[in-house]
């Protein structure tokens, strides 16, 4: 394996990430808040190791999808490591694992927080919480891609492990241009939402932070109560927000080109529009009892389905207390998540678009035993090899997914709160229901099951794979020998 | 791998449709080129392949169609090459684009029924470029037997002047000579560019001492060259007959160029039906229908007397053996030609003599088009060629206003190492230059190098 590749990308994801830690420092010297003192800290570390590491530009620049795999595994166990530092140097957060925790449930877009209290962090640091989510949503590595200058084809590996959906393709032929107008759209997308927040009423501090918040899908609130106390008006627009950050981008993309029919064509943003729909129509209906009239319980049910199936997690509501059919619904959208190539987590529309279209191509097969039939998306065949890997997905999902449940009911808390618990870290939405619901918080868990929470963050924002190949003893075999040789020319070279 | 852009030039957008062999060439070299590519083929697989190895777009399906081309952004497309098996689907391809995009485009063309119509198909069609890879292989070998000493022979400067590649035997009188004695006691008309040695390229200095074994490469004018060698002891006489094995495609052109010559030709082809068309086309060849991997056949055709071997089967492996069973046979001057394109640098131990890559030739010959597409507006060079497996390139560049470089004696100037000028072109009038010679504005001069990417005629300073 090409280790020296991988400790370069490593060293550029350090060095962004130093950058991107000056921004706190900026907030800390508007609000003259002494907390920005450790943003500084933890960005000059991070900055200087990241020199160290790409000092050396590597002979070998050749990477193949094992490399982009683990790059992308490393690169975001170092963001998560390094980006909790401030909370952990500073006291706001006391305990590392909790500070990691809410690190990671930042970068991994989930929401999940351990805080007992959000408004006592300061400014600085919950705009640093919010705004991991920003950069957790496109992918920092495509951020990599965007600005620095790579020869070679072979980095499509990158963007391959990190963006989240079935297959990856490119919007342009060079990848460098692809990952920057993704940035574009979701620059531009989130600047306008910051604007019409503000318009609004929001107060600035708090559009930036909601924005950032709701472009990656992420949940943070800077509030204890999430959006309840915001107006129904700033309540609307984010909801709008939330559904468009999980439409899949190649469909902004289509439209910025003025390529409509492509556009609206796409069954996935079809399928997706039309699940929130339904799901708002009957919760609204299941909940109008419990509301102040038909439209505040349309609003609410908007937004909290919004809120989910793009795995955001903001809450305007304590939708716990909702009757059973409200509350299924919305569990059940927790898996669906959003579509594929958009900021959202979860299993992704288009998978499920794949998989039952394959199970009526099998019901088929049943009826007429020789039959041929190919799996279409958008009029085009699906490659065999995507539905398998769709499938594999599943299978590799609930295999994780019962793991963690059960490794969480060593704790012996109920079912419910076991089951949305992971649920709402694997799909990367934040609040579950139970304990865990939008009104109380994850600090609760034993530190053993908040590092198994942990895992599954960021097993389900990569989507498996990735992470779990680092878990393969050829992979620690590839970095031992590596290391061995390496000693063996040094002991060589004495 | 995160190498910094060149200069700030956009490249060309081009579409290439066919991913074979010369499609995925075109790709490697115009990838690291920095021009946005498209690649269209019907076969996913091999798009799929190349989009994992390159950072390119692939599109799958038909070329020629006016939906797919839509699709991979005709409208906006500098430049369409099409290299498909079919030649009809080359030419439709290229049509179309014409018609939608219109865009510069270049086609595949190998089929002799159409090769004496390319001049017309071109302007008719409105195309940048007809290349035809068999054709060119043929040309490539009629060359060398022309001057069969010689392992190759290249034209520059619409052929005005030649750049010869041979390797120097036991036992000449170059074995232990220094360059600038050469220059001194020989002939000046002469410029050594390149020498390679086990295995190494060096652009050689003054000081540089030959020996037996190197494989040189001289520029000179076309008329000198068979003078000089005659000078220093070798012998420059044209075959007289050539043994062809295959009747292929190639093997036609060469035929045609050789009896023009007035090389008597044999071809050995298995199949009796193209036998019996090669005797219509060719009446002045003699066509043996027989297996040319048959030792018996070729002795009784007499292998050991050819003067010249040519392996032009469609099988790499039966041409190398070919060879090498007839340098081990005869004396005869013996040309390979291999498709493919892995493995080249076990094909270059082989001792085979000559060898013609006709996929390289294609190539070759569209990346130049490419590059003078590119550089027309922002840069000026006008040809550009790879010799030696891509590690010394040959660079034309056009000198158009003055700068450091001009009108300063070239003894004068400090250039890189491993850069060599190798002649300069005054309005058709070829100078091999000495140290007093200098560089005038609107001349063109060839540089000969192994650096790569020099992209203008001031970098080959210090």
């Amino acid at each position: 394996m090409n280790t020296p590749i991988i400790r370069y990308i490593l060293g550029h994801v350090l060095r962004i990430e130093g950058l991107l830690l000056l921004l706190p420092c900026l907030i800390a010297v508007y609000f003259r808040e002494e907390q920005g003192i450790y943003f500084l800290l933890t960005a000059a570390i991070c900055i200087l190791l990241g020199a160290v590491m790409t000092r050396n530009k590597p002979q070998n620049s050749i990477f193949y999808l094992k490399e982009g795999c683990v790059a992308t595994a490393l690169s975001w166990i170092f963001l998560s490591i390094f980006g909790c530092l401030p909370f952990w140097f500073s006291g706001e957060i006391p305990s590392f694992t909790n500070a990691l925790f809410e690190t990671i449930s930042g970068f991994t877009t989930t929401g999940a927080s351990i805080l007992e209290d959000v408004e006592e962090l300061s400014h600085c640091a919950l705009f640093w919480r919010s705004f991991t989510h920003w950069i957790g949503g496109m992918g920092v590595l495509v951020f990599l891609l965007a600005i620095i200058p790579m020869s070679g084809g072979s980095n499509i590996n990158l963007m391959r492990a990190e963006s989240p959906g079935p297959s990856v393709g490119k919007l342009v032929p060079k990848i460098g241009s692809t990952a920057r107008i993704l940035y574009g759209i979701y620059f531009g997308l989130t600047l306008l939402q910051i604007v019409l927040l503000f318009l609004n009423g929001m107060p600035l501090f708090d559009s930036v932070t909601t924005s950032i918040g709701t472009a990656g899908t992420g949940g943070f609130g800077i509030r204890a109560d999430s959006m309840a106390g915001y107006s129904v008006t700033l309540q609307w627009i984010v909801t709008i927000f939330m559904i468009l950050f999980g439409v899949n981008f190649n469909f902004y993309y289509f439209f910025l080109f003025r390529q409509f029919r492509k556009a609206f064509g796409m069954e996935e943003v079809r399928g997706y529009l039309l699940i929130i729909l339904a799901s708002v129509a009957i919760i609204t209906w299941n909940i109008r009892g419990m509301t102040a009239g038909i439209f505040d319980a349309l609003t609410q049910a908007a937004f909290q389905v919004a809120s989910i199936i793009t795995t955001t997690g903001f809450a305007t509501t304590n939708f716990d207390l909702w009757p059973q059919a409200s509350r299924t619904i919305l569990v059940m959208l927790m898996f669906v998540g959003a579509c594929a190539g958009s900021t959202g987590g979860g299993i992704k529309v288009s998978r499920f678009l794949i998989s039952i279209k394959s199970v009526i191509c099998e019901l088929r097969s049943y009826i007429h035993p020789k039959v041929i039939s190919t799996v279409k998306i958008d009029g085009k065949p699906v490659d065999q090899d995507v539905v398998r890997a769709t499938n594999l997905y599943f299978v590799t999902f609930l295999l994780l997914f019962s793991a963690s449940v059960f490794a969480l009911s060593l704790e012996n808390q109920d079912l419910v709160t076991n089951f949305t618990a992971v649920a709402a870290t694997i799909n990367n939405i934040g609040p579950g229901l139970s304990q865990v619901g939008p009104a109380a918080n994850f600090n609760f868990f034993h530190i053993f099951s908040k590092y198994i929470l942990m895992f599954d963050m960021l097993a389900g924002r990569l989507e498996f794979f990735p992470l779990l190949i680092l878990l393969h003893p050829t992979m620690w075999r590839d970095l031992a020998a590596n290391t061995n040789k390496k000693r063996q020319l040094s002991k060589f070279n004495k | 791998m995160f190498k910094k852009k060149a200069s700030a030039q956009k490249g060309l957008k081009i579409i290439i449709v066919g991913g074979g062999k010369v499609g995925s060439t075109l790709i490697q070299q115009l990838s690291r080129e920095g021009h946005i590519i498209t690649i269209i083929d019907k076969n996913a697989a091999s798009i799929q392949e190349l989009t994992n190895l390159y950072d390119i777009m692939g599109i799958i399906g038909n070329g020629a169609s006016y939906s797919v081309q839509m699709e991979a952004g005709i409208q906006d497309t500098d430049l369409l090459i099409a290299v498909t098996a079919s030649d009809e689907l080359n030419l439709l391809c290229c049509t179309i684009a014409k018609r939608v995009g219109n865009c510069a485009a270049i086609a595949r063309v190998r089929n002799p029924d159409y090769s004496q119509e390319v001049s017309y198909l071109r302007d008719r069609l409105g195309l940048a470029m007809i290349i035809n890879p068999e054709l060119e292989a043929a040309r490539e070998a009629a060359r060398i037997l022309y001057l069969p000493t010689a392992l190759e022979v290249n034209p520059f400067a619409h052929g005005q002047v030649e750049m010869i590649k041979f390797k120097i035997p036991e036992g000449n009188i170059l074995d232990g000579m220094t360059i600038a004695t050469l220059g001194q006691h020989i002939t000046n008309a002469v410029l050594i560019c390149v020498v390679e040695r086990n295995g190494d390229v060096h652009i050689p200095s003054g000081s540089f001492q030959l020996a037996k074994g190197d494989v040189i490469s001289f520029v000179c004018q076309r008329s000198i060259a068979r003078s000089f060698l005659e000078t220093i002891g070798i012998k420059t006489n044209r075959v007289k007959n050539t043994m062809i094995i295959g009747g292929g495609k190639s093997a036609f052109y060469l035929a045609q160029q050789l009896i023009q010559m007035g090389i008597s030709v044999k071809i050995i082809e298995i199949n009796r039906a193209r036998c019996e068309e090669l005797s219509i086309l060719l009446p002045n060849a003699i066509i043996i229908n027989g297996d040319g991997t048959d030792e018996e056949l070729l002795k009784e055709e007499g292998i050991e007397y050819a003067e010249s071997v040519v392996a032009l089967t469609g099988i790499d492996e039966e041409n190398v053996l070919l060879t090498l069973h007839a340098r081990h046979v005869s004396q005869a001057k013996v040309i390979t030609k291999i498709n493919r394109i892995s493995f080249k640098d076990v094909i270059s131990q082989l001792n085979l003599g000559s060898v013609i890559y006709p996929r390289f030739i294609t190539s070759e010959a569209i990346i130049a088009y490419v590059r003078a597409k590119k550089n027309s507006t922002n840069s000026n060079i006008e040809t550009l060629y790879h010799m030696f497996d891509s590690r010394v390139e040959a660079i034309e560049f056009r000198i158009d206003r003055e700068s450091a470089v001009t009108d300063v004696p070239l003894k004068e100037l400090s250039i890189k190492n491993s850069v060599l000028i190798s002649f300069i072109n005054r309005n058709g009038k070829i100078i091999i230059p000495g140290g007093n010679d200098c560089i005038k504005v609107g001349d063109t001069a060839m540089i000969v190098t192994t650096h790569e990417g020099l992209v203008d005629i001031r970098n080959i300073l210090r």
